[in-house]
């Protein structure tokens, strides 16, 4: 029975069957050694019993809807950074120079906003600009004089679009385009917002901490002081 | 007559911030004390107590009542100590003299206590929260958990996922060690008898 520390440990807290326990009392009645250190762990829990933690401050209060904390939708780093920053290049260019014309050996290729946007194509026959560009240029000339017969536009698919539907499908791209670029822009700026907050209220807490220190340094001196001043008096009285 | 933590938790769950806010005064004490006694630094367990009520505030509709709130409470602690031990990559260091402030102290007399008397329990005090910093985390915290807390050896168990057997051995061993360390350290056994 003196090896089984558990049953002196259920003892010792009274945390014990009866059973077990009116058993390990005749025990102890002829075991001296369980007898002293029962004793001894006693004592020890009288002792450990006057460690008290310092007074603290406390008051804690909850004093509004705590909001579960939003798992943001990205943490702001260096990269984030320099990503949002291409992003907002990205959409500025494409706002700007969302209408692109091309002549190419397929014919003309118009493209609006983003590539998907809108792709008319039109197919006409190859030119050859050196023998007939004043022929080109008389024919231009005679379709801008003539609004009866404005100018059509072919699409891949075949259906045809006037030069008025491609001017509003190009107004309509470049609103859309400039609407995505403010709502980013916008986006930025408070992710930006709220993270100078983040790192102000750090600083904050830095001062704080920074301010209570030193202030326990000051409490740690005149303890010190104070100890310094309770011995000698004890020096003094122990001396008469 | 007040009413009890079930009650508490389940008005609080309903969403009256004073409800909940009854709990964290009853138990904030006890919280501030055993993040205090596991890390040892007076700032630092101020911390970890504010940050269990929030945690526990946020969570709250998972509590499912399975367990008491206190030792939910004592749960959320003792993971946040640990993160802090963790964190800081040390052992609990115990602060510097806490100091006997003897005109304090003469406050605190009574009839049956001298200054003398008092100024010797802060000094047996400081020597015990000395010697508790030097035990392995297992057995300081079940030393902690039953001696200022009162907590069964079950409630130990469950709180630390460990056995029974265990627990107790880990309150054997520990007190052996803290009974060496005062004895070492000049400390009287026949204090408080």
């Amino acid at each position: 029975m003196c090896d089984s520390k558990e049953l002196l440990v259920s003892y010792l807290y009274d945390e014990i069957d009866p059973v077990a326990k009116r058993s390990f009392q005749k025990h102890l009645a002829t075991c001296a050694e369980c007898r002293d250190e029962l004793a001894e762990l006693g004592a020890t829990r009288a002792q450990i019993a006057t460690w008290t933690p310092p007074d603290a401050d406390l008051g804690f209060r909850i004093i509004r809807e705590a909001e579960s904390p939003k798992r943001r939708w990205f943490q702001w780093s260096p990269a984030w950074g320099f990503a949002a920053a291409a992003m907002v290049l990205v959409a500025i260019s494409a706002a700007i120079a969302n209408l692109d014309v091309r002549y190419g050996s397929d014919g003309l290729i118009v493209r609006t906003g983003w590539n998907h946007a809108i792709e008319a194509q039109a197919r006409v026959t190859p030119v050859d600009w050196k023998a007939k560009a004043e022929e080109l240029d008389r024919r231009v000339r005679d379709l801008e004089q003539a609004p009866s017969q404005p100018s059509v536009v072919r699409t891949a698919s075949g259906s045809e679009l006037s030069e008025p539907r491609v001017r509003e499908i190009v107004s309509q791209s470049e609103a859309r385009q400039q609407r995505l670029v403010t709502a980013r822009l916008t986006e930025i700026m408070r992710e930006y917002d709220a993270q100078r907050r983040l790192d102000l209220a750090t600083i904050g807490q830095g001062m704080t901490r920074l301010q209570n220190s030193n202030g326990a340094e000051l409490k740690q001196t005149k303890d010190l002081l104070q100890r310094y001043f309770v011995r000698t008096a004890l020096e003094e009285k122990e001396e008469k | 007559m007040p009413s009890t933590d079930e009650e508490l938790v389940a008005r609080s769950m309903g969403g009256d911030l004073d409800s909940f806010n009854q709990l964290v005064l009853r138990w904030e004490r006890p919280i501030y004390a055993l993040a205090y006694r596991v890390i040892g630094r007076e700032e630092d367990a101020r911390d970890v107590a504010q940050e269990t009520f929030l945690r526990a505030f946020r969570a709250l509709k998972g509590f499912k009542g399975q367990a008491k709130f206190s030792s939910w409470l004592y749960r959320i602690t003792l993971n946040l100590c640990r993160d802090w031990i963790r964190r800081e990559r040390r052992t609990p260091l115990v602060q510097a003299p806490e100091g006997v402030d003897v005109i304090e102290l003469a406050g605190e007399e009574t009839p049956s206590e001298t200054v003398e008397q008092l100024v010797a329990r802060h000094e047996l005090g400081r020597a015990v929260a000395k010697a508790m910093s030097q035990l392995p985390e297992e057995q300081r915290t079940a030393i902690i958990l039953k001696e200022y807390h009162g907590l069964t050896f079950q409630e130990i168990a469950d709180l630390l996922d460990c056995p029974l057997s265990t627990v107790k051995t880990r309150l054997y061993q520990g007190l052996t060690v803290l009974r060496k360390q005062l004895r070492e350290a000049g400390v009287e056994s026949t204090f408080g008898k």
